[in-house]
C-alpha cells in the first residue's frame, strides 16, 4: 500500500479563518501531517455557524469541523514570550507554515518569514490574506463581500438596474484555500530541486479576480465593460421554474438547436427570431415564455435524465439536502463518516478529487481545543507534564 | 533562474476553460505545455463564444488565433493540431505521451477509452505518466457520469445557484463559468503534488477530477447544516449570516457601488459618525447586532443615502480608515487602473509579434507570488498548429516526407477545418442593448499610459 500523496510533509496551521484552514485541510486530506495551533480561547472559526443542533458550543461549529478535518490541534498564545518560544521550537520540525494574519503581524512579534527561515532553511510559509502582503490596500480589512466586490465578479453578478450581487456562502475564502494549497504544492515541488524555501503570498481578492477572464479581457481587447444580466429576457442559460423547482439549460453539448426545441416540444423555437445567439438575446422574453410554458408542470427529476439522453447541457437546481443524498456524489465517495468526540457520528463532505495510487485516506474529525497538547508538548518538544501544567496556568497554552 | 516546473512537459488535450487555464498557469511556472486540438475541433474559446472578444472587435482573417479568452489561457504554450480520430494521430499521441510527464484531457469518459488512450493503456507505454481527466460529473459508475456538462448547468446541480440570489428571489446563476476555475486550481494542486510524489517514488498515477464535486465542496457549510440540522439554507443576497449591516450600496456616478461590512458595535458607532447620524448611533434598537439585523432595511436606506454622494474609492479609504471592512465593486475596466492591482503587477502585458497584429495586451497573471522565484507570463499564445513541425519532426523524429503526407491528409493542420465564429454586435449597439455596461472608445490610449 503506497503512502499518502503528501506523506511526510509536516504543516503548522496558524490560520484562524476559512481560507487558511481550508488550504491546510487539503494538505491534510492528501496525507500531510497538519498541526493546527490555536490561541487558548480557540480559533475565530469556532464561533461561526452552522452549529450542531444550533448549540453555539465551540466544539459544535460545523464550519470549524469541516474546515479542520484530518488535523491535530494544540493551543498556544503567541502574545506571550513563552508562546513564541514554543512556536520557534516547533518550526524546525515542520516543512510548511500556513498563516492568515494581517501582513506584518508575525514580523512585529519576531516571527516573520526571514526569522523563521533562519530556524529552518527551506521552510515554505504560505500567507493567505485579503489583499496580499504588498500594495496600498494590503493592511485594509477584508470580508467576503469586500473580496468579492474587488475581485470584479460582483460587477457582473445580479441584474441590471439592481445592486451587484455577492454569491452565496464564502466562495472567495474557499478559492483562497484552493490556491493556497496549489501554491504550497508548487513551492514544495520546487524545494525538492533547489533546496530553497519560499514565502508564498496569496491574495484572496486576486483569486476571485483570476476567474474574470472574459471580463478583464473585454476591456483590454475592445474597451467594453461587461454588464450584469438584463432583468428580463435572459433566463435561457439561467434557472427557470418548472413544476417542482428550477432547471437550467444552455445550447451546445451534443444537442443541436433542433434537438433542444424537440425536447421542449416547442416547434416555435425553430423560428428565425431564435436562429442564433444574437437573435435569441434580442427575443429573450419570448423565448423564456415558450420554455417556461413548456416545463411548468414537469418535474426536474424527469427532465434531467431525458435531457442527458438528448445530449443537452442541462442541470437542475439542487438544494443542500438534495446534494447531501446525491447518488452521484455517493458513487464518488465524496462524503465520509467521522466519529466526533462531542458531536458523535456524522457525515462530512470530504473528497475534492480522486486519485488512482494515493487516494484520499481515512477521514478524521477536527481536533477539539488543545486535544493534542500533551502529545505535542511532552512527546514532541520534551516538556514535562508539570511544565505543561504551568504553561496552562500561565495561559500560554 | 530555475522556474518551479522547468523541464516538465505537459500534453494539454483539454478544451473550454478549466484545464486549458491550468495549462497556461503551468506554462507561467516553466513547464513546456503542448496544447493539442483536432483539425476539425478547435477550442470553443477560439470562436468568440462564452463572452470572449476580439482585438478592436475585429475577428480578422485568422479569427481562431485572436479571441481574448483563448489568448489568456494559452499564453506561453506550444500548439499541436492532430486528428485523434485517425490512427496515425493516435500513434503520434502515444509517442508524445512517452516523452511527456503529464497528460491532461477533458473528454467525456467514453472517448479516451474508445481510443485506447485511457490511463490503463497510457500507463502500459509510459509507466510513470501522470494523467489528469476532468469531467463534469467524474468517471466511475455513478448515475450522472455520462451526462454532458458545462459550468453554466453545473452551477445549478452543485448547489451554487440555490444559495445565490437576491433575498426572497429565485436561485441565481454566477456571473461567470465559476466552477471551471475550481477545477483549474484543484488540478494544479493535484498535478504538482503528484509530480513531487513521482520524483520520490518513481510512480505516476491518474487524477480523476469532477467539476461537480469541486463545486459541491464549496458549499460545505450548507451541506453540514443540511446533514446535521435538516436545514436547506436560503438566499440572503449581500447580507451576512452574523454581521450587520453588510451590503452593496450606490456610490457617486452611474452604476458605481461600494460594499461594506460591520462586524462590531465599535464599527457601527464609527459608521454612524461618518454618516453624521447620531440618531442611529443612539437608537437602542440598533445597539447590538441582532437589533441591526432586524432593522437591516432601514439601515440600508440610511447608508445608501450617504454613500451615493461619494466616489467609491474615496468611500473605501474613509471607511477602512475607521477600521470598517469596505471596498468598491471593481469592473473589468477598473481593474486596469486600480493602484493596488497595479502595484502588485496583477495584470501582465504580453507583446505579440508584428505579424499577429494584436499589439500589446494586459492579461490576468496569478493570485500568488513566490518570494524567491519571480514568475510571469512567458509569451503569447501560439497560432493554431504553430508547432506541428518542430514537435513532430524535431521532438518525435518523424521524417519530413511522412509529415507532408500527414499535412496533405489533414491529420495535422494549421487552420481549423470547422468551427463557427459567433456573431458579434458592435460595441455601441451592445451598450444600447444592455449587453455591455459601458464602452471607452479610447481604451488603447488609456492602456498605453500604464
Amino acid at each position: 500500500m503506497p503512502g499518502g500523496l503528501l506523506e511526510g510533509v509536516k504543516v503548522l496551521d496558524l490560520s484562524e479563518d476559512i481560507a487558511g484552514a481550508f488550504c491546510s485541510r487539503l494538505l491534510a486530506d492528501y496525507g500531510a501531517d497538519v498541526l493546527k495551533l490555536e490561541p487558548p480561547e480557540g480559533a475565530a472559526l469556532r464561533g461561526m455557524g452552522p452549529f450542531f443542533g444550533d448549540d453555539t458550543h465551540p466544539e459544535k461549529s460545523l464550519f470549524f469541523l469541516v474546515m479542520n478535518l484530518n488535523k491535530k490541534g494544540a493551543t498556544v498564545n503567541l502574545e506571550t514570550e513563552k508562546g513564541r518560544d514554543i512556536l520557534k521550537a516547533l518550526v524546525p520540525q515542520v516543512d510548511v507554515i500556513v498563516e492568515s494574519y494581517r501582513p506584518g503581524y508575525l514580523e512585529s512579534i519576531g516571527l516573520g518569514y526571514e526569522a523563521l527561515e533562519r530556524l529552518n532553511p527551506g521552510l515554505v510559509m504560505t500567507s493567505i490574506t485579503p489583499f496580499g502582503q504588498t500594495g496600498p490596500y494590503s493592511l485594509y480589512q477584508g470580508e467576503e463581500i469586500v473580496n468579492y466586490a474587488m475581485g470584479m465578479i460582483m460587477s457582473i453578478s445580479g441584474l441590471q438596474g439592481r445592486e451587484p450581487l455577492k454569491h452565496g456562502g464564502f466562495q472567495a475564502q474557499y478559492e483562497g484555500g484552493l490556491n493556497g494549497a496549489a501554491a504550497t504544492s508548487i513551492a514544495l515541488f520546487a524545494l525538492e530541486r533547489t533546496g530553497l524555501g519560499e514565502h508564498v503570498d496569496v491574495s484572496v481578492t486576486e483569486c476571485v479576480a483570476s476567474t474574470m477572464m472574459a471580463t478583464q479581457t473585454m476591456y483590454a481587447f475592445t474597451g467594453g465593460t461587461q454588464a450584469r444580466r438584463r432583468a428580463s429576457g435572459s433566463n435561457f442559460g439561467n434557472p427557470m421554474p418548472c413544476g417542482d423547482g428550477w432547471i437550467i439549460v444552455q445550447p451546445g453539448g451534443g444537442a443541436s438547436w433542433e434537438d433542444i426545441a424537440g425536447f421542449f416540444g416547442a416547434p416555435e423555437m425553430l423560428e428565425s427570431r431564435f436562429s442564433d445567439q444574437a437573435q435569441r438575446a434580442l427575443h429573450g422574453e419570448e423565448l423564456d415564455e415558450i420554455v417556461i410554458g413548456a416545463i411548468k408542470d414537469q418535474s426536474k427529476w424527469d427532465l434531467f435524465p431525458k435531457a442527458a439522453q438528448a445530449r443537452m447541457l442541462f442541470g437542475v437546481v439542487q438544494d443542500p439536502s438534495e446534494l447531501a443524498r446525491c447518488p452521484q456524489l455517493e458513487s464518488r465517495e465524496f462524503f465520509r463518516e467521522i466519529e466526533h468526540p462531542v458531536i458523535g457520528q456524522i457525515k462530512v463532505p470530504a473528497v475534492l478529487f480522486n486519485m488512482s495510487l494515493t487516494p484520499y485516506g481515512e477521514c478524521r474529525p477536527a481536533p477539539t481545543l488543545g486535544q493534542h497538547n500533551l502529545e505535542i508538548y511532552v512527546d514532541g518538544l520534551g516538556y514535562t507534564e508539570e511544565e505543561v501544567s504551568r504553561l496552562r496556568e500561565q495561559k500560554v497554552i | 533562474m530555475t522556474l518551479p516546473l522547468d523541464g516538465i512537459r505537459v500534453v494539454d488535450s483539454t478544451y473550454v476553460f478549466a484545464l486549458p487555464y491550468c495549462g497556461g498557469l503551468m506554462a507561467d511556472l516553466g513547464a513546456e505545455v503542448i496544447k493539442l486540438e483536432g483539425p476539425g475541433r478547435p477550442d470553443i474559446s477560439r470562436t468568440g463564444g462564452l463572452a470572449a472578444t476580439f482585438p478592436e472587435a475585429d475577428p480578422g482573417e485568422d479569427w481562431w488565433n485572436r479571441s481574448s479568452t483563448y489568448n489568456l489561457m494559452h499564453r506561453g504554450k506550444r500548439s499541436l493540431v492532430l486528428d485523434m480520430t485517425d490512427e496515425r494521430g493516435r500513434d503520434l499521441f502515444r509517442q508524445l505521451a512517452c516523452v511527456s510527464d503529464v497528460v491532461m484531457e477533458n473528454f467525456t469518459p467514453r472517448v479516451m477509452r474508445g481510443w485506447g488512450l485511457d490511463y490503463p493503456n497510457l500507463r502500459k507505454i509510459k509507466p510513470d505518466i501522470i494523467m489528469v481527466s476532468n469531467t463534469g460529473y467524474g468517471h466511475g459508475d455513478g448515475p450522472y457520469s455520462s451526462y454532458p456538462a458545462q459550468a453554466t448547468t453545473q452551477e445549478a446541480t452543485h448547489g451554487h445557484c440555490w444559495i445565490t440570489g437576491y433575498p426572497g428571489g429565485p436561485p441565481s446563476k454566477a456571473g461567470a463559468s465559476f466552477v471551471d476555475f475550481l477545477s483549474t486550481w484543484s488540478a494544479m494542486f493535484a498535478i504538482t503534488a503528484a509530480l513531487r510524489y513521482r520524483n520520490r517514488t518513481g510512480q505516476g498515477q491518474w487524477i480523476d477530477l469532477a467539476m461537480y464535486q469541486s463545486g459541491a465542496m464549496l458549499t460545505s457549510e450548507y451541506l453540514m447544516d443540511a446533514i446535521a440540522n435538516g436545514r436547506v439554507g436560503g438566499r440572503i443576497g449581500n447580507r451576512h449570516p452574523y454581521r450587520a449591516p453588510q451590503g452593496c450600496y450606490p456610490a457617486l456616478g452611474d452604476d458605481q457601488w461600494i460594499t461594506l461590512s460591520v462586524g462590531s458595535d465599535e464599527q457601527w458607532s464609527a459608521l454612524c459618525r461618518l454618516m453624521g447620524r447620531d440618531d442611529l448611533a443612539r437608537d437602542p434598537a440598533l445597539a447590538n447586532v441582532s437589533g441591526r439585523r432586524d432593522n437591516h432595511d432601514r439601515i440600508d436606506e440610511a447608508i445608501g443615502a450617504w454613500t451615493c454622494g461619494f466616489d467609491k474609492h474615496e468611500l473605501m479609504h474613509t471607511l477602512q480608515g475607521e477600521g470598517i471592512p469596505a471596498g468598491p465593486v471593481l469592473t473589468g475596466r477598473d481593474v486596469h487602473f486600480d493602484p493596488h492591482y497595479r502595484s502588485r503587477g496583477f495584470l501582465e502585458r504580453v507583446t505579440y509579434p508584428a505579424e499577429r497584429n494584436m499589439g500589446t495586451r494586459p492579461f490576468i497573471g496569478r493570485p500568488y507570488k513566490f518570494s524567491r522565484t519571480p514568475v510571469s507570463i512567458r509569451g503569447p499564445s501560439p497560432t493554431f498548429g504553430q508547432h506541428n513541425q518542430p514537435l513532430l519532426e524535431g521532438l518525435l523524429g518523424l521524417d519530413h516526407e511522412s509529415y507532408r503526407q500527414l499535412a496533405q491528409d489533414v491529420v495535422v493542420a494549421t487552420a481549423p477545418t470547422s468551427g463557427n465564429l459567433e456573431v458579434r454586435v458592435p460595441a455601441e449597439e451592445a451598450v444600447k442593448r444592455g449587453l455591455m455596461a459601458a464602452w471607452d472608445p479610447d481604451y488603447r490610449e488609456r492602456l498605453e499610459d500604464l
